[in-house]
């Protein structure tokens, strides 16, 4: 399913950009991860940024909360949203592993 | 002067919310609500497979009003303990350096790139902090 999905994204993007445009309240977001893949959202502007951290670790086939998020420098959290984050169109979320103290 | 300075800054900046370096964070601060573009916070990460690896160095970027002719001031806050860190934390690299390496052109970007490769791989023949020269050798 997901790989059904990410096929689409390239022929979709312009589509989308041009959509966002007419709509003020929705936002294009990145989530780049370290060997530079890339998985773009779309989002509403008030929408809890859980969701789309959730569903990037479904994604990537893995449990949620495996990553941690980071946008200019500080952790994405799960009330987070990016009208909150002040972001604007196509900005960029860091997807590092997750880490723990201890253990 | 400064116009082009503030006009080149909130470019760079632009540039860095489209794309950045995995991990790195570079942002103008904010003090007392207000945005000062000439002076800009960031983050380098460790470089994998180095000592460095799994930290997150902080440093404060100062632009001058006459940036880009002049290369901006790089300080580790804290400071760091390396042989080309002066122990205010300036970072002292022939990039940054107007009479060495500076060039306008150098983003941003490649000024936290080259100090982050400047981390693992220190240059002896011009030491800033001698303790860590000493140290290192």
């Amino acid at each position: 399913m997901a790989d059904g999905e990410e096929v689409k994204e390239p022929e979709t993007e312009a589509k989308q950009e041009a959509k966002t445009e007419a709509d003020p309240n929705l936002i294009n977001l990145r989530v780049k991860d370290g060997g530079g893949n890339e998985v773009q959202f779309r989002i509403k502007k008030s929408t809890q940024l859980k969701k789309l951290m959730d569903v990037y670790c479904q994604r990537m086939g893995a449990q949620p909360n495996t990553f941690r998020f980071i946008f200019d420098g500080n952790r994405v959290g799960e009330t987070d949203t990016p009208e909150k984050l002040e972001m604007e169109q196509g900005d960029v979320i860091d997807a590092l592993v997750f880490q723990q103290g201890g253990m | 002067m400064s116009g082009i300075a503030v006009g080149r800054l909130q470019q760079e900046r632009k540039d860095w919310r489209q794309d950045h370096p995995h991990g790195f964070f570079a942002k103008p601060t904010v003090a007392n609500g207000q945005t000062n573009v000439m002076r800009w916070e960031c983050g380098i990460p460790g470089k994998a497979n180095t000592i460095f690896e799994g930290g997150l160095y902080r440093l404060v970027i100062e632009f001058l009003d006459e940036y880009p002719s002049r290369p901006p001031r790089c300080r580790f806050t804290p400071p760091l303990f390396h042989p080309n860190v002066y122990p205010s934390g300036t970072v002292c690299l022939s990039i940054l350096d107007a009479e060495k390496g500076w060039r306008p052109s150098i983003t941003v970007k490649q000024i936290l790139l080259g100090i982050q490769d400047l981390l693992d791989t220190p240059n002896l023949n011009d030491p800033a902090n001698s303790s860590a020269y000493t140290l290192y050798t």
